[in-house]
């Protein structure tokens, strides 16, 4: 991943905190999972496909990271965690769904985080 | 809001559980992957672990959601087989440093990732007793 990906890479970690937090404190109050987290859970998968592109972009112009695999294994998961997890919870709206949206923007976060280490 | 009733919930903490161990299904699966298709020769016995992990997780997935819809009994052994794995490869990887050239999923007790695959399956034991012991009349009469 180039240098200049990295801001929106933090960004894509201090937006999955906050998107976590709300669904821990959704989950926290048991109150079913609202549709403004799934929202906020899209935004943030908007954020990795900016980010996902803009590595696959620079992997194109012949950027080569340490560990190839490793790193297209990172961008992969960084862009389909989050659907999975919605996807999988559209039918379902208690209170524990907020706790899979909560996992699955940790997950996102740790999966930045390692896209950064091994770019 | 519907009252479910039943021995077989299909929501609660569950979920959240699998939606954890389809992760480490991800992560352990495509290092284990990786990690054997590329370099075995660096550390084989760590990378086999880690397959053996992989496979671990995906079990465990189907136990827990079998456990959910009111059959505990795999789980009740997977889950017991999955922390004995993080215990004894976490010991070993301690104890033995020259049999892991390269750290497996479960070494250092999983400390590689947050030592979630520690509190993983004593997460779902605990899930899992107390789902049981909700259940236990109904069984009795099913």
């Amino acid at each position: 991943m180039h240098g200049s990906l990295a801001p929106i890479a933090w960004i894509v970690v201090g937006y999955g905190v906050i998107v976590a937090t709300a669904a821990v404190v959704g989950l926290a109050l048991k109150a079913p999972r609202p549709r403004w987290l799934d929202q906020l859970a899209w935004m943030l998968e908007l954020l990795c496909v900016v980010l996902g592109l803009g590595a696959l972009g620079s992997l194109l112009q012949g950027h080569r990271p340490p560990s190839m695999e490793t790193h297209v294994g990172y961008l992969a998961a960084l862009v389909c965690i989050m659907p999975v997890a919605i996807l999988s919870m559209r039918e379902e709206r208690e209170s524990w769904s907020s706790g899979v949206v909560a996992v699955a923007a940790v997950a996102t976060v740790v999966v930045a985080v390692r896209l950064m280490v091994t770019r | 809001m519907t009252e479910q009733i039943g021995p077989q919930p299909k929501r609660g903490p569950h979920l959240v559980l699998m939606a954890c161990y389809a992760l480490f299904i991800l992560a352990s699966g495509s290092r284990a992957i990786v990690q054997i298709a590329t370099q075995f020769h660096v550390a084989p016995f760590a990378y086999v672990l880690s397959a053996v992990a992989g496979v671990t997780y995906v079990v465990g997935w189907f136990a827990i959601r079998r456990a959910a819809r009111g059959r505990p009994r795999l789980a009740e052994v997977m889950l017991w087989v999955e922390l004995a794995g993080v215990v004894v490869v976490g010991t070993l990887s301690l104890v033995k440093k020259d049999w892991f050239p390269d750290a497996s999923v479960w070494s250092d007790y999983g400390g590689g990732y947050g030592w979630v695959p520690a509190v993983l399956p004593i997460a779902a034991l605990f899930w899992l007793h107390r789902t049981h012991e909700k259940n236990d009349p109904e069984e009795g009469t099913a």
